[in-house]
């Protein structure tokens, strides 16, 4: 199908015959107006807002929904993609933190955790976690919480800067190769670890490159050591000879192979491949058409935030043909539900219960880090994420109370058990169920008796037969929502 | 190569489009845990179709296989052990010329019930008898990559994906942490400790809200073509079902089964229960002797520890095989035992023994077709003071896998090894 770059794209409408491979309508900017309805405009643009908070960040406090439903969607764009606050004294301040707490990789999870909940760009972290499954590691075989530490600062100093200087960082990232078993590449014995992993998860994929090819790079890579958590280059070990590596042939080193392989097409291809995968949709693979303009111009620059903000904007992006289309992340899960209800909760045990959901921080499988998609979810970790949620939600227990649904019903203004109820079906799913399902979920809301004309009851309400206050079945009620199918769905 | 419509369909039109084939009602989508009687009988015979269970029990630290199962007719045993040598009328003998350990009474009673086989001398190469190099290697079963990321089951469990599939094929049992043969490049495998760790939790005294969250999810919606949103909610409905069903199964299982007051005992009778609950888990994992208490890695005054471990080794097997053996059970359940290394021949001088090499496997369940299977390896005839394996570890591994479980093992282990003749299905 051929691509209508010549077309503008208000001639594009999701009917037509070429879309979605009409790339030329799919990345252009969504602009709504009255010509062109949106599906996903439902409720007055709640349903929009909704979805690009759980894309762009981990889920939005109500202020936040307001505040995107004022301001429409290119300029809540703009606001995720550079927050007006100062994002760099924030992160030097958690580096602090990081540094002079981190004992233990198992401190470490539960900085980054606090950092994601209370971070002023919670895009920034997003990415920092793409690429920590994209450049993925496991700390147990780098043994070195230090050096653990500066992998994923790493990813995070380029998490929306350039493609090519992350890969760079990464090729001399002493964590990567010791994890890989590429701390001693001998003139010798030139290690194929990094040089395979390179090519294979890191840039071209499979297919788009060969065994040679590997077994050159890993020549021009010799030279480089880690020595007791120190990255060294030894000269005497480097093999100056001429390479052959993906058609070019010279004598080339480490940084050459970077440099050669990012100026592959597949290089772009496959990484707009897998961040189309991570911010629109799960659902089949998009035709090489949609990929290919995006992947031209990421090619010229590598530049990561660029390729996002194109992304983010899109017609596509606000479609029907991709809203909740993506199975969220455990960490997703989890704070959905604490940044919707503006709280904070102890992270070390958050890390260790998003652990055993199969989102170990710091410690990716293998290094295709975490493949997720339908493999987040089974019956066992339903039944996880569904005990995860009442940890949470409950008043006493590990997390001990610090999440509170009544208050922030309250606090925005629900003044009845209904509404209480209908607030929190608006705040975690932009009450966008099918109607069976709202009225079914609405009728398990608990009948809180009502303080008057002016609020809802208090926590001190009289209690049922359960010897539940209002405040406990709110509580409730909130579970019900987290435990909903589409709440589990991004 | 296709077993299914589903994965003719797959191969055909990818993924997105078998997905979209999927009924929108959850009660039409297929069950979680498929049982023969079930599978309707026209459709080829899927990979995953056995209900055949394997439970593998690793112990941790390397076994004294010369001291479990003990060669007391060779003077080679009795030369060598001059303190650790066990009394042959103690002995609970095999034959003429093998007898198990005086702790594992128990072992034998299984054996001569014919619910138990001795693999003898098994091995991995390329071991240099480092406890951590060794068990990599019989987690990864791959002796040419030391570097290899993910566990011979955790190939196996991501081998048998199917993007139907709502259930967790494989479930670590045990309070250390997850042992590296489960590592898998796509599918999550839980670690737990009870039961109850895979069943949605109810707060005590509230009214049960699993059966009202389940209701909802099954509620039918309006077709907007989610695939996601219809497999999310049959794992949703599945996870509701399979707590109640592994509740159930805990009660029934309550009053009856004994078990001894053992950790590896506690983690069978988790596995049992998990078993009848029938909830779709074909692969078990435990352990015995890991985290940090030394386990059977007993180079000095080796005696007492070894003893008691080969004791609740032998018990809690026996428990676990008893339980299930009176409803029939056990027909469906093979367990499996190893150790990363066995023991040297001579002691070291301190009452206890160094790393060694090939050891005895043991196979349990109601279907095994041979009590002994090769011959004890020559005393006489060593690598380093240990003895020389003669049964390749991985030819185990494909008796379990293909001849047990019913998975295609030559993609697990990256080549065709000779199975075992001793299974009876």
């Amino acid at each position: 199908m051929a691509v209508h770059k010549n077309r503008s794209a208000a001639e594009y409408q999701p009917g037509d015959p070429g879309w979605p491979a009409a790339a030329g309508w799919a990345w252009a900017a969504y602009e709504p107006s009255t010509q062109r309805p949106w599906n996903l405009a439902r409720r007055g643009g709640l349903v929009q807002a909704g979805h690009l908070y759980r894309r762009a960040a981990f889920g939005a406090a109500w202020d936040e929904l307001q505040q995107a439903l004022s301001d429409g969607p290119q300029r809540t764009i703009d606001r995720l993609l550079s927050p007006q606050a100062d994002v760099a004294a924030f992160n030097r301040e958690h580096d602090g933190y990081e540094t002079s707490a981190a004992g233990s990789v198992d401190e470490l999870r539960a900085w980054w955790l606090r950092r994601m909940i209370q971070t002023p760009h919670p895009l920034l972290e997003k990415m920092t976690l793409f690429w920590h499954s994209h450049f993925a590691t496991n700390a147990a075989n780098v043994n070195d919480v230090r050096l653990v530490q500066r992998h994923v600062r790493l990813l995070r100093g380029q998490a929306l800067g350039s493609f090519r200087t992350l890969l760079q960082g990464i090729s001399r990232d002493p964590a990567m190769l010791l994890w890989l078993g590429a701390d001693a590449n001998r003139k010798a014995r030139p290690n194929e670890n990094y040089a395979r992993s390179l090519m294979d998860a890191f840039s071209l994929g499979p297919g788009n490159y060969t065994q040679k090819d590997v077994s050159e790079a890993a020549r021009a890579c010799t030279g480089w050591f880690v020595l007791r958590g120190r990255l060294r280059y030894i000269d005497r070990e480097h093999d100056g000879g001429v390479k052959t590596i993906l058609g070019q042939k010279g004598s080339f080193t480490c940084d050459d192979v970077v440099r050669i392989v990012l100026e592959q097409p597949a290089a772009a291809q496959t990484l707009v491949r897998k961040l189309y995968r991570f911010l629109i949709s799960e659902t089949g693979e998009p035709q090489a058409e949609l990929i290919a303009p995006l992947a031209e111009s990421f090619a010229k620059d590598y530049d990561i935030l660029k390729l996002i903000e194109t992304m983010l904007r899109s017609n596509l992006f606000f479609s029907e043909a991709v809203y909740r289309r993506r199975i969220k992340c455990p960490v997703e899960f989890a704070l959905g539900i604490v940044r919707g209800l503006e709280g904070m909760v102890p992270t070390t045990q958050l890390a260790q219960d998003l652990a055993s959901l199969g989102q170990n921080l710091y410690h990716l499988p293998t290094v295709n880090g975490w493949t997720g998609g339908l493999n987040w979810i089974n019956s066992a970790t339903y039944a996880g994420r569904h005990n995860l949620a009442l940890a949470l939600l409950q008043g006493s227990g590990p997390y001990g109370g610090k999440l509170n649904p009544l208050l922030i019903a309250r606090k925005h203004g629900a003044s009845t058990p209904e509404s209480a109820a209908r607030f929190l079906l608006d705040l975690f799913l932009q009450g966008d169920l099918d109607a069976g399902v709202y009225d079914a979920v609405l009728k398990t809301a608990p009948a809180i008796p009502a303080r008057g004309p002016g609020g809802l009851a208090t926590a001190q309400a009289p209690a049922d037969s359960a010897g539940n206050n209002s405040e406990d079945r709110l509580r409730r009620f909130t579970h019900t929502v987290a435990t909903l199918p589409e709440f589990n769905l991004a | 190569m296709f077993h299914t419509r589903r994965d003719f369909l797959k191969g055909a039109l990818g993924t997105s489009t078998l997905l979209s084939f999927a009924p929108a009602a959850p009660s039409l989508l297929v069950r979680s845990a498929p049982v023969p009687s079930e599978v309707e009988g026209t459709a080829a015979p899927r990979r995953d179709d056995r209900n055949t269970v394997l439970v593998v029990v690793q112990l941790s630290g390397g076994n004294d296989g010369l001291n479990t199962v003990v060669p007391y007719a060779d003077d080679e045993y009795a030369r060598n052990r001059p303190t650790l040598r066990l009394p042959t009328e103690e002995l609970h003998k095999i034959d003429s010329l093998i007898g198990f350990h005086p702790r594992m009474g128990a072992f034998l009673q299984l054996y001569k019930d014919g619910f138990l086989s001795i693999v003898q001398g098994v091995g991995c190469p390329n071991q240099d008898r480092s406890h951590e190099v060794a068990m990599r290697l019989w987690h990864t079963a791959d002796p040419d990559h030391p570097n290899r990321q993910t566990g011979w089951l955790g190939r196996t469990v991501d081998g048998i994906r199917n993007p139907n599939r709502t259930y967790a094929p494989a479930v670590f049992v045990g309070p250390i942490a997850q042992p590296f043969a489960l590592n898998a490049k796509d599918v999550i495998v839980p670690s737990i400790r009870l039961p109850g760790d895979l069943v949605a939790a109810q707060v005590p005294g509230q009214p049960d809200d699993r059966s009202q969250s389940k209701r909802i999810a099954e509620l039918p919606r309006a077709n907007r073509d989610n695939p996601l949103l219809d497999f999310v909610r049959q794992c949703a409905t599945d996870a509701y079902t399979n707590s109640r069903r592994i509740e159930a199964a805990a009660q029934t299982m309550a009053n009856t089964a004994e078990y001894p007051p053992y950790g590896l005992a506690g983690h069978l009778r988790t596995v049992a229960q998990l078993i009848r609950a029938d909830i779709g888990i074909r692969i078990f994992f435990v352990e015995l002797g890991g985290g940090g208490i030394g386990g059977f890695d007993n180079h000095a005054n080796q005696m007492g520890n070894h003893c008691a471990l080969l004791h609740q080794l032998s018990e809690s097997v026996a428990a676990f095989v008893h339980d299930l053996r009176r409803d029939k059970a056990l027909d469906r359940v093979l367990l499996m035992t190893f150790s990363e290394f066995g023991r040297t021949l001579s002691e070291n001088g301190r009452r206890g023994t160094d790393h060694g090499a090939a050891a005895p496997v043991f196979l349990a369940g109601g279907k095994l077709k041979t009590g002994l299977v090769g011959s004890h390896p020559s005393l006489t005839d060593l690598d380093s003071g240990a003895l020389k394996f003669k049964i390749d570890f991985r030819r185990v591994y494909a008796t379990v896998l293909d001849g047990w479980l019913g998975f295609e093992s030559r993609s697990v282990l990256d080549g065709q090894f000779e199975a075992l003749d001793i299974l009876s299905v």
